[in-house]
């Protein structure tokens, strides 16, 4: 199996005109390009306008990409990149924010949840999907839960989780898969269900 | 929905499938919109489970990437074939282009000067040219002996007779200075002693040589 082939043919379908095959990759990536940038600004607000400007650039510069390092390694590249120079270029200007920073981390964090809640049901929201899926990996058989913790928390391949759970690799696969949709299906009811922002993911 | 496709959607997810599979399934996941919905569940079930604080799961991230992109023109363009052979051929590209245009600009410059009707021979010498074709010709017939070429000169519109030339510049030579007149008269009857006279422009020559 050749790593990142599923980034890749996503890629090239890019690289072909297919616009709606970034949109996949960006929501596979678009949480761990925030939380990536995040380390470098505080505010998740800011860090979601970095992690868009870091994929706009991913994708204008996407015909020169040939393949030589995942995918996932070259946007790392290009977030950081991006993070760097808009924390130059905030720190260059004289603004408010910066005071608040320096002086009192208490106001900057204040002045980062302002942000947020300029969409409040954003932050109930996440906060239900959070419960929502710990819930159900909670209430996963225990062969599911240890596999699909192994692949997302540990972040071990397929042949690597068969080897230790002591089973074939196919039963890994399809493990990972049924812990997945007993998840996606309670994830499913908060989006359209609950609140009806089933939308917002895409 | 298909849960052999939802099985590999997840395998995908996870770079567990295989390249060709995966082709087909990127396909169908580029258009297929409840597909991706469940794809960006998928990325939210992993930013949970390694308990990505901070990060706001149901961002509309991807939707404002989406919409800055549509203003973008599709990638194809830009990603034609870049092999080393093209890539030295580009810097004469436009060498070669000028040279072209350099090339057809001077066929034109010359097409047009041989069909000018004022080219910059001057007028005895236009007017001559008929007459030396016609002796040539006649030379040519002569040498061939058992000939019946006819040649045929083409009709020159600047065959302007001599004579009413002369008596159109005599007619109207109270409009023309004195020294002008003077000029053009003894130009006619010093380089045209041949044509003076003539009414009628040489144009067909029949010439046949026994």
């Amino acid at each position: 199996m050749s790593a990142d082939a599923s980034d890749l043919s996503l890629v090239r379908r890019v690289q072909r005109g297919d616009k709606g095959a970034f949109d996949a990759l960006v929501l596979k990536y678009q949480h761990k390009l925030v939380k990536l940038v995040m380390r470098y600004v505080r505010n998740p607000a800011e860090a979601e306008d970095i992690a868009q400007e870091a994929f706009i650039k991913a994708y204008r510069a996407l015909p020169q990409f040939r393949g030589d390092s995942a995918f996932y390694t070259w946007l790392y590249r290009i977030a950081i990149n991006t993070a760097k120079n808009a924390v130059v270029s905030r720190d260059r200007s004289p603004v408010e924010y910066d005071l608040d920073r320096n002086n009192n981390d208490e106001s900057y964090d204040m002045q980062g949840r302002m942000k947020d809640s300029e969409t409040p049901e954003g932050l109930v929201l996440t906060d239900e999907i959070r419960s929502t899926v710990n819930a159900a990996i909670d209430a996963l058989p225990e062969d599911l839960r240890t596999a699909i913790v192994l692949r997302e928390l540990e972040g071990l391949s397929y042949e690597e989780i068969a080897a230790a759970m002591d089973c074939p690799v196919g039963t890994v696969r399809s493990r990972i898969f049924r812990a997945r949709e007993a998840i996606d299906r309670r994830l499913r009811e908060v989006f359209e269900g609950g609140l009806g922002r089933a939308e917002e993911l895409g | 929905m298909n849960e052999e496709l939802d099985s590999q959607l997840s395998a995908m997810f996870d770079d567990e499938l295989p390249p060709p599979e995966c082709e087909l399934l990127a396909r169908r996941l580029s258009r297929d919109e409840p597909l991706k919905a469940r794809w960006g569940r998928y990325a939210i079930v992993g930013a949970v489970i390694r308990a990505e604080r901070g990060v706001r799961l149901n961002a509309p991230l991807a939707g404002r990437v989406n919409a800055v992109l549509l203003a973008e023109p599709a990638l194809a363009a830009h990603t034609a074939p870049r092999d080393r052979t093209s890539a030295r051929l580009r810097w004469w590209q436009p060498l070669a282009a000028g040279a072209v245009a350099a090339g057809v600009a001077t066929v034109s410059i010359l097409w047009l000067r041989a069909q000018s009707p004022a080219g910059d021979a001057p007028l005895a010498a236009r007017v001559a040219q008929p007459q030396a074709a016609v002796g040539a010709a006649r030379a040519g017939t002569a040498a061939q002996g058992d000939s019946y070429i006819v040649p045929v000169t083409k009709p020159v519109g600047v065959m302007v007779p001599s004579t009413e030339l002369a008596n159109y510049v005599v007619a109207h030579s109270m409009f023309s200075p004195p020294v002008a007149r003077r000029n053009l008269l003894s130009s006619f009857m010093t380089s045209e002693p041949a044509a003076a006279g003539t009414d009628e422009p040489q144009s067909d020559v029949k010439t046949v040589a026994q």
